[in-house]
């Protein structure tokens, strides 16, 4: 095993006897269970983990947590290749593989750090400045030189091979936080039965607990916490969710997290997800996600070996890695100081205290006198030196004096800022809070308390005295009997005297305001200075707090300095706000199950595998694969399949699935009243046994939906729908019924998934039905004539529907069987269709038959279109009320020269037509004041053996014989057409009623 | 969000379709105006705060419900059948 | 359905071509235990609002109370699920006389037969519940769906109706209704989710 040489030799919650090997950048590694890969590399020396963004300046751990803005990396390779994770968060696992980014060619030696040279050019807003002139310019020499230089991490360009998962819980206490006051509060409301849930982003709970060296009730911190997690997971009602990360807060008590379940292993196990995205379902939640140290902005705070005080100490004591031998702490408030401590109890020596602060308490003193540390009270860091890795810093007194100290180790520590990104998301707004420098959650959504740091209240004694009472609480709102209280535990002293430093003021070098982003003091003194003064604006000025960490460590010190530029105080210059998702959550983790062929629901016609054993085609049509057509082989193209299925119909019989339309059966005393009402002709007339044509309009005029409706019984009808709007008819139905006319007697469900229908169509149609339908039924031409509809039974006694109805303008059937004989149905269809040539059809075929015939559908039912325009007016009765009427009369709507239905024929029959054509008069231009009206559907018609269409015209129906030009300048161009009746095939239907 | 079903109970938002406004009533029957019903079909009011609303329960059980809703908080005070109040109405 | 019986036309299973019996997912001990169910008889019962029939219609035919809210009663035979305001869903285990049942119903109610309608099945087993958390956005806890309440929901993205029968020896017991053009996506919905758990799929 490789020497780990900056890994101390015992301590930290690491299992020493799992040890791990990985690589990064191609070199090999080793760690130990229990590792992160920040921890693991640190432990190896490593110290350079990137380059920055924009000035690709070496950079590398600043923190040991999720708000890190440096160390992010790519991490596995080929299709998991995943860009921009956190190396903090990243759990060590065996063979883990990771590359650092954006450098190139290597990560020592990159070549556009000489951006670092132009970097006058690359202030805040450069983008909007340098590369405005000229246009040209912008795609062929900008673009791609930015791209090459700025810009993150590479995504993998394959499919993710892993399974997501989608779930939803319910709880009546969520949990947020597996910190000392999380757990408190998941314990107190567990104990009292109520469901809770508590989540951890880390995969080891316990928060601040595992980073630092503290006592509760007089023991270590880690006793406690080995028995708070013993009792959770004793309590049947507890649910505990390490690696899980709430990213979101949504109405109604509903947050969203994604948990890793298997990031931490190089391949998901077998039938695994690689992560689950849940919705969480909670009656109350507790926040209590802990707080996030903040860096001081100083000349060189970028210098990989700068690391946060708090991130220090998590590494030495939650990890057992020195992240440095020789430090120096750079700190606001007491903070520093425990970081004082832990090195120096790690081995490391701490070489120098600088201490803004000028009153220097004497108990710290005496600690630096121990620990042989030169203390500098009110002085400050005012730049870094070194290469790659720091070697030495500027230290500046209050009387200006510089000195430079060696070292390869600063933390720096300037207090805390909640994590209450959360409570942020709707719509709370964060207020200022003076004694900690900080901002604190303001008004909570319903439902929501925020307990411990997360609050403001940072000693662990209100972390677990907060976490207990909330937790308590919480389940007494929720209706349980609040358990016994335990006393608070006590905790050893903490104090904090903060007074925080936003900004050192120096003459060497960059401070970073927003490491991520490459955003210095001077970006956002510069957007100060160009009237970017609102932080919003700032934020999109500079690009400050944007990007994977969402300005995690940057936010504040950003407003500070701004502040600061305009002379007001923080809390005026405001704070942004911040969204979903509190951390990046990877899209597959929102759509689980939902992608590729199970993106959405496919609904699959009873008839389906027929088609299919027909070798059908098959297209979406809404959620139902129908089919489209079928080929034979041998057969040339589309377009000569089709020309077959159609003729095979017209001059015998062809077969066709309908089972896809939408069939609402409609009882009760008002049922023929309610059709009035929603149809625009009449219905109290059809004699039972018999189907009619019927159109229903929105309440705006235009047509909703179209179809046959049949009367069954005095009070029974059954209503068919377009196999699109089948949803959409229904619940408009609904809305008549409830929210309109509740008063009219009248039962409706839908009973399209009950029956399996086809379209037998064509001369021998009847012919092909007697076969089938049994021998007691007469479907004569006289017992059964067009648009009879009766029960009757097939096959020996399966229950049946059959109408007489036609789209193809033939001699046509429909024959509806329950579901599962559809199947069953079609092969008897088939075998007692064969001597007449039976064959099957799709789609394509009934839509040239249906063009041929001049029935308006579909592509001419487009919602913008009244049933005048489809030249069905006349059968809006004037003598009823019905659902769009009035709108349907509005002057606009009934203009004579309003484009509607004719049909169009090309002059030169070996023309070809386009739907969505525009109709200009000959020897005009193309141009919108020309424009006539335009193409709806077209479609070759193998009877008369050229291209025919349909479409609206202004005065379409006056204007039979004329010639137009169909212009369509992204296709063919221009073809000139000769207006005609949209009936092009026997046009007196006498087949229909053979 | 989510919306108390009378029938089903609380349910997720995605369960629901949202319509609108619940307040215009169509100028029913042959005597309507048409200055009437193109005020039913287009014009509305849009409250800040307060709104009764209606929402169909379509992937439930098919109740079109009144919501009264705040618009600026999403708070849900008061869900009831669409049916009902018509039926209310009347009476 | 005498009549019937002597038809050559035979009904094809809703999940034929979509389920087999076996056995997904990792080794093991099942973890769910998935059984479709074939031949049942199912039918919509709605009737005006206030009428007081249906429920004494119901009781004397197949000796079962008509549920008032989300609940299902059940018998060995038949069942009555709440489904929406004055409507039922009246359910028989076997085809066999199911015709002539909805006819005596038709006096009391408008009677809609869906037995062919949706494709139906039963799940099971001590990880049931997280299975059906994949998909399911109503509360499955004991506390808040107990033995025998019913739902009209949707699982990932389907529409469904459910219910929990009488506990078995592996925990809670549901039977989900799903449209029958929708069987397989909820299949392989289903079986994606239970892979992990380990599943056993046994047909009717
Ligand atoms: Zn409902």
């Amino acid at each position: 095993m490789r020497k780990q040489l900056h890994r101390l030799n015992s301590g930290g919650l690491i299992d020493r006897t799992q040890a791990l090997c990985f690589r990064f950048d191609g070199k090999n590694y080793d760690g130990f269970a229990g590792d992160t890969l920040a921890s693991a590399l640190l432990a190896n020396g490593v110290r350079l983990f990137g380059r920055s963004f924009k000035y690709h300046r070496p950079r590398g751990l600043l923190s040991a947590g999720p708000e890190e803005p440096n160390a992010l990396v790519e991490l596995r390779t080929g299709a998991r290749r995943e860009p921009n994770t956190r190396a903090t968060v990243v759990e060590l696992f065996q063979n883990l593989e990771a590359t650092s980014q954006n450098r190139w060619p290597s990560l020592g030696f990159d070549v556009l750090s000489l951006n670092r040279l132009a970097a006058p050019a690359l202030v805040a807003g450069f983008y909007y400045k340098t590369f405005m002139w000229p246009a040209r310019f912008w795609e062929k020499l900008y673009e791609p030189l930015i791209r090459r230089a700025a810009g993150l991490g590479r995504a993998a360009a394959v499919e993710d091979p892993d399974h997501y998962d989608k779930a939803f819980v319910f709880c009546d206490v969520l949990v947020i936080g597996a910190g000392p006051a999380g757990l408190s509060a998941a314990v107190a409301a567990g104990r009292s039965g109520a469901r809770v849930i508590i989540c951890d982003e880390d995969f080891r709970l316990g928060g601040r607990l595992l980073a630092e060296r503290r006592q509760i009730d007089g023991r270590p911190a880690a006793d406690w916490l080995a028995a708070i997690l013993a009792e959770l997971a004793s309590l049947s009602e507890v649910r505990i969710m390490p690696r899980t990360s709430v990213f979101g807060l949504y109405d109604h008590g509903i947050y969203g997290a994604v948990e890793r379940v298997n990031d931490h292993v190089a391949v998901p196990p077998a039938h695994q997800p690689r992560q689950r995205g849940w919705r969480i379902y909670a009656k109350r939640a507790i926040l209590a996600a802990g707080a996030l140290e903040r860096p001081i902005v100083f000349p060189g705070n970028d210098r990989p070996g700068v690391m946060l005080s708090g991130a220090v100490r998590a590494y030495v004591n939650r990890f057992g890695v020195l992240p440095g031998r020789e430090a120096v702490v750079f700190t606001a408030g007491d903070g520093g100081w425990a970081t004082v401590r832990d090195l120096t109890e790690a081995g490391a020596h701490v070489a120098a205290i600088v201490d803004a602060r000028s009153e220097i308490n004497p108990e710290s003193k005496t600690m630096a006198l121990r620990v042989g540390a030169r203390l500098f009270a009110g002085s400050v860091v005012e730049a870094t030196h070194g290469g790659q890795a720091l070697r030495s810093v500027t230290v500046r007194d209050a009387s200006g004096k510089r000195a430079r100290l060696a070292c390869d180790l600063l933390a720096v520590s300037n207090g805390w800022n909640p994590t209450l990104h959360l409570t942020s998301h709707q719509n709370g707004k964060p207020v200022w809070e003076e004694t900690i420098q900080s901002f604190v959650p303001g008004r909570l959504p319903p439902g929501l308390a925020v307990a411990g740091s997360a609050a403001g209240r940072f000693t662990l004694a209100e972390a677990l005295r907060d976490g207990a009472r909330l937790g308590r609480e919480a389940a007494v709102e929720v209706g349980f009997a609040a358990a016994a209280a335990d006393p608070v535990p006590a905790t050893d002293a903490e104090t904090d005297g903060l007074a925080p430093v936003w900004r050192v003021r120096g003459n060497r070098g960059k401070a970073f305001v927003d490491l991520q982003n490459d955003v210095t003091d001077k970006d956002v003194e510069l957007a100060a200075r160009e009237g970017f003064r609102s932080i919003e604006h700032l934020k999109r000025y500079t690009t400050l707090g944007m990007a994977t960490d969402q300005g995690k460590t940057s936010n504040l010190a950003g407003l500070a300095i701004m502040a600061e530029q305009v002379g007001k105080a923080i809390c005026e210059t405001g704070t942004t706000t911040f969204r979903p998702p509190y951390t990046p959550v990877a899209i597959g983790a929102l759509a689980g199950h939902h992608r590729g062929k199970d993106f959405r629901p496919v609904r699959l016609a009873p008839t389906h595998d027929w088609s299919r054993e027909q070798g059908a085609v098959f297209v979406e049509t809404g959620q139902w694969l129908r089919a489209q057509y079928y080929p034979k082989p041998g057969e040339q193209d589309w377009l000569a399949t089709i020309n077959r299925e159609v003729l095979a119909t017209r001059s015998g019989v062809g077969l066709c699935d309908v089972s896809t339309l939408g069939k609402i059966d409609i009882q009760g005393s008002d049922a023929a009243e309610f059709l009035e009402r929603v149809y625009i002709n009449g219905w109290k007339t059809l004699p039972i046994g018999k189907a009619r044509y019927g159109v229903m309009l929105r309440e705006d005029g235009f047509v909703m939906d179209d179809g046959t409706t049949s009367r069954l019984g005095e009070n029974h009808f059954l209503m068919t729908t377009t196999t699109i709007n089948a949803a959409k008819v229904m619940q408009h139905l609904e809305f008549c019924h409830q929210v309109l006319w509740p008063e009219l007697d009248l039962r409706m469900v839908s009973v399209s998934e009950q029956w399996a229908q086809a379209a037998v169509a064509g001369p021998r149609s009847r012919e092909v039905l007697r076969r089938v339908v049994d021998a007691k039924h007469d479907i004569s031409n006289e017992a059964f004539p067009y648009l009879a509809a009766g029960e009757i039974t097939v096959g020996g006694g399966i229950p049946a529907r059959l109408f007489r109805i036609s789209f193809s303008g033939e001699l046509a059937y429909e024959l509806a069987v329950p579901a599962g004989y559809g199947d069953a149905m079609m092969h008897a269809l088939m075998a007692a269709g064969e001597p007449y040539g039976i064959t099957p059809y799709g789609l394509d075929g009934l839509n040239v038959m249906r063009i041929e015939k001049g029935h308006a559908i579909g592509t001419e039912s487009n919602g913008q279109t009244t049933a005048r325009d489809l030249g069905l007016g006349r059968m809006m009765s004037s003598k009823k009320d019905f659902i769009g009427r009035l709108m349907a009369k509005r002057e606009a709507l009934v203009q004579a020269d309003r484009p509607s239905l004719v049909g169009f024929r090309p002059v030169d029959t070996n023309n070809r037509l386009w739907a969505g054509a525009h109709f200009i008069g000959i020897g005009r231009a193309a141009k919108t004041e020309n424009d006539e009206g335009y193409m709806t559907s077209v479609a070759y018609s193998p009877n008369l053996k050229h291209w025919i269409g349909l479409g609206f015209l202004k005065n379409g129906p006056t204007r039979i014989g004329e010639r137009i030009q169909a212009v369509d300048p992204v296709r063919n161009g221009e073809v000139e057409v000769e207006v005609c009746s949209p009936i092009f095939f026997d046009p007196e239907g006498t087949r229909l009623h053979g | 969000m989510r919306i108390a079903c009378p029938h089903c109970g609380l349910r997720d938002v995605q369960e629901f379709v949202y319509l609108g406004d619940a307040a215009p009533q169509r100028p029913d029957g042959l005597a309507a105006t048409e200055a009437a019903m193109f005020e039913y079909v287009y014009l509305r009011d849009n409250p800040r705060g307060l709104l009764e609303e209606l929402w169909y329960h379509g992937v439930g059980c098919r109740a079109w419900l009144v919501v009264r809703r705040d618009t600026l908080t999403h708070a849900i005070e008061y869900v009831g059948l669409a049916k009902s109040r018509k039926a209310g109405a009347a009476a | 359905m005498a009549e019937q019986a002597k038809s050559i036309w035979r009904p094809r299973s809703a999940w034929a071509g979509i389920v087999e019996a076996g056995q997904i997912g990792v080794d093991g001990k099942p973890g769910v235990t998935a059984l479709t169910l074939d031949d049942m008889g199912f039918a919509t019962l709605i009737v005006p609002p206030g009428s007081p029939d249906l429920a004494s219609a119901t009781k004397r035919m197949i000796g079962l109370d008509l549920p008032k809210k989300a609940f299902v009663s059940l018998s060995s035979t038949h069942g009555v699920a709440w489904a929406g305001a004055n409507h039922w869903l009246l359910f028989a285990r076997q085809q066999a006389g199911f015709v002539d049942l909805l006819q005596s119903f038709s006096d009391h109610a408008a009677v809609s037969d869906q037995s062919h309608a949706r494709a139906a099945l039963t799940v099971s087993g001590p990880r049931v519940r997280e299975v059906l958390a994949k998909g399911a956005m109503v509360d499955l806890h004991s506390s808040v769906f107990p033995v025998g309440a019913t739902a009209l929901t949707s699982f990932a993205h389907v529409h469904v109706q459910f219910w929990r029968t009488d506990d078995g020896p592996d925990g809670p017991i549901f039977e989900i209704l799903v449209p029958r053009s929708m069987a397989g996506s909820f299949w392989s919905w289903f079986a994606a989710s239970a892979a992990e758990f380990n599943c056993r799929i046994d047909r009717d």
